[in-house]
């Protein structure tokens, strides 16, 4: 039985999941993420800021929607609720002039994270490999470094430690300049976790958790892409 | 590892490639020109007790042997049959394979020596690969390429190649999606005696046995002590890593994996027909597998050499006995940047036994575990120190570094090592010499391999196949706890 959250963008013909559906299946998994709140107007956001503390980043969730930050629909460090009233409804109007046709189902409140170091964690289903997890250094050193591990799930903490100990990223990860060491073993399990939801669910294609923020109290993944395997009609999903 | 799946168990059919009660040759023509007579001519000239059946439509003997018209009227059991005809006439003898199979009970393997099948990457050829393995498939023959070279097993004496007649025995296996790769290692490895080969299985196009099954096989096989691995691409990569991972408990296993580039990854398409994959998941998979990636081929020459040769060390200190200043140091270097070895650190009673059998010139421990033992060091002063760094608890492996001088008897010199080396208790510690001047101490050098030392002329690349061998080590360590 595939995840609810699956089942449900599976029969409505969409070829991946909403951020706040990616979070419930990582909440399912035990992956831990950043806590966030839906909202549908303006006076919810700021509500929902002022109750997590700031900063806060705004994200636009839509069904149409894959690549949010191409069409606007990221912004960051908010430092109050003024500047999270402006914002919520100048990402709504980026949104509608980027894609146009897309509807809009909120907007996401989550409250930027920090840590020693952000990592890319990803999984997918490889033609030659089946199901595989990646970590590497995150955020825009992905592309730069291409600073990646990979393993096959399944994957026990062991040896999560030992694909972690291969990227660069793990010296960050240690502590570099007096920043505090991060909580390695809770990446780690965090990876082998990847490792079970992908063996579980078996429509999942590719998993996206970028970034996750490693610090000294654990991780989090402050954003999370899920694409099925299974797509719905072509080019109805997504848009942008 | 965790557990990825079930493994399923090598075919005993396979036996019939590296023991078959008699060996069929289908094109071996009496043209000395032609692949076929080249591959009746090896497979005669070993040790292989045979017998040995040319098979040609109208010539009578061939190369001395008497020739059939077709495998069916081959008296004697012939469990193997070597094709090396056009792609359309292996698919007319495939079916005769069958028959006799049928009737017969024997002809259980097939080499397909032959291109123009999958490799040519056409529907035509890739029509033909199914129809050659269709009568085989259902009946379990066993079938090796193809577009290969096939077989060598150096102890039984069969060669299905056309390149390779021989080759010294040891524990060396080696299976490759390249003929030729292999066969350059073995051909540069032989004037010095550097390696022995236990099997040697060219795969070619891989349409029924792959390296996936011959890993796990020669993962049981008795005569091989490590399996080196050249590899384009596999359909099935996880099935690989599985099969890898449970060798990699037993033996080492060593993998050069081609095609890591896009263009690298098109090249072996049209060698082979292989997807190359994605080549940073072949990285990670090989180490959660135990798998040795060799980056350049001389790395793979080495490492599978060494491994070949010398027990594992039980741990990673080096002692670096030098009597060439520079290659010392680059061995230092070498060891302190591998990120898995470290120097020795030498007790006060062992760097006392060195003070007694070096000269006074000599410098011992400068660094810690480092011997300076000069350019005047006479051929049983190599002996005595390396008996006393390999008698030291805290030594787990040694680089023996000389040119030898000029002013000795070079097979003194290398006599002096072996008698060292041989002398201590099982297990023994590894020693690599490292002996640079090229060709004019081959003689020590053969001598050394020949007693069982691998040679290196190169001194960073003898401690980066150490620094290889230890991560193996302390793999087979995590595992096994």
């Amino acid at each position: 039985m595939p995840h609810p959250v699956i089942a449900r963008a599976l029969e409505q013909g969409r070829g991946f999941l909403l951020e706040p559906e990616s979070y419930a299946l990582c909440q399912t998994y035990g992956i831990p993420h950043a806590p966030f709140a839906t909202c549908r107007t303006s006076e919810e956001a700021v509500a929902a800021a002022d109750r997590m503390g700031y900063p806060v980043v705004l994200k636009v969730v839509s069904p149409y929607i894959l690549h949010k930050s191409d069409v606007g629909g990221v912004v960051v460090g908010l430092r109050s609720g003024e500047e999270v009233a402006a914002a919520y409804p100048q990402l709504l109007e980026a949104v509608s002039r980027a894609a146009p046709q897309a509807s809009v189902e909120g907007v996401l409140v989550q409250r930027m994270q920090r840590g020693s170091a952000e990592l890319v964690v990803g999984g997918l289903v490889d033609p030659q490999f089946g199901p595989v997890v990646m970590v590497g250094a995150g955020g825009i050193l992905v592309e730069l470094l291409r600073d990646v591990s990979f393993r096959l799930a399944p994957l026990d903490l062991e040896e999560a430690l030992e694909q972690l100990a291969e990227t660069r990223a793990y010296r960050l990860l240690q502590g570099l300049r007096g920043r505090p060491p991060a909580d390695l073993r809770a990446v780690g399990e965090l990876l082998v976790r990847v490792g079970e939801l992908l063996l579980a669910e078996q429509d999942i294609q590719e998993l996206d958790l970028n970034p996750v923020v490693a610090g000294p109290e654990g991780c989090v993944a402050v954003d999370a892409r899920v694409v099925l395997r299974t797509y719905g009609p072509a080019g109805r999903f997504p848009l942008a | 590892m965790p557990d990825l799946g079930e493994a399923p168990r090598a075919d005993r059919n396979l036996d019939a490639l590296f023991r078959p009660r008699g060996v069929a040759v289908v094109g071996a023509s009496p043209d000395p020109g032609s692949p076929g007579h080249q591959i009746l001519r090896f497979a005669t000239q070993t040790h292989f007790p045979g017998p040995v059946y040319p098979v040609h439509p109208s010539a009578r003997e061939v190369g001395g042997l008497r020739a059939y018209p077709s495998i069916l009227e081959i008296p004697g059991p012939v469990d193997l049959v070597v094709l090396a005809v056009p792609a359309r006439v292996c698919v007319e003898v495939a079916r005769q394979v069958a028959q006799r199979h049928d009737e017969r009970g024997d002809a259980v393997a097939v080499v397909v020596v032959s291109g123009g099948f999958a490799e040519t990457e056409t529907p035509e050829g890739r029509a033909l690969q199914e129809a050659l393995l269709e009568p085989l498939r259902p009946r379990g023959i066993r079938l090796v390429g193809p577009n290969c070279m096939g077989v060598l097993d150096a102890h039984t004496g069969v060669t299905t190649t056309f390149d390779l007649g021989t080759y010294p025995e040891g524990g060396l296996a080696l299976v490759t999606q390249s003929g030729a790769f292999a066969i350059s290692f073995l051909q540069w490895a032989r004037p010095l005696g550097m390696v022995g080969l236990s099997k040697l299985v060219s795969v070619g196009n891989m349409a029924d046995v792959d390296l996936t099954e011959l890993v796990r096989y020669l993962g049981s096989d008795p005569h091989t002590r490590v399996i080196g691995v050249y590899m384009e691409g596999l359909r099935d990569a996880r099935a690989f890593v599985l099969a890898a991972g449970e060798v990699t408990r037993k033996k080492p296993v060593v993998v050069y994996k081609a095609g890591r580039t896009e263009l690298g990854a098109r090249a072996a398409s049209s060698h082979t027909g292989s997807l190359a994959g994605q080549d940073e998941i072949y990285e990670g998979a090989f180490r959660q597998a135990g798998v040795l990636r060799a980056r350049r081929v001389s790395e793979f020459y080495d490492l599978v050499r060494v491994l070949e040769k010398l027990p594992l060390p039980s741990g990673n200190r080096v002692c670096v006995c030098s009597a060439i200043g520079g290659p010392g140091t680059i061995c230092v270097d070498e060891v302190a940047a591998s990120g898995v070895l470290q120097m020795a650190h030498l007790s006060d009673e062992v760097r006392e036994a060195l003070r007694g059998v070096l000269a006074p010139t000599a410098t011992i421990g400068r660094p810690d575990g480092y011997l300076d033992m000069t350019g005047s060091i006479r051929a049983q002063t190599h002996g005595e120190v390396l008996r006393v760094v390999l008698e030291a608890p805290e030594v787990d492996a040694v680089l023996l570094l000389t040119t030898p001088p000029a002013f000795l008897d070079e097979e003194e010199v290398a006599e002096a090592i072996l008698d060292a080396y041989r002398a201590q208790p099982e297990p023994r510690k590894p020693v690599l010499p490292v002996l640079t001047f090229g060709d004019t101490v081959a003689r020590a050098r053969r001598r050394l391999e020949a007693g069982g030392l691998p040679t290196f002329e190169l001194p960073d690349a003898a401690v980066q196949a150490l620094a290889q061998v230890v991560r193996y080590v302390r793999y087979r360590a995590r595992r096994s706890s």
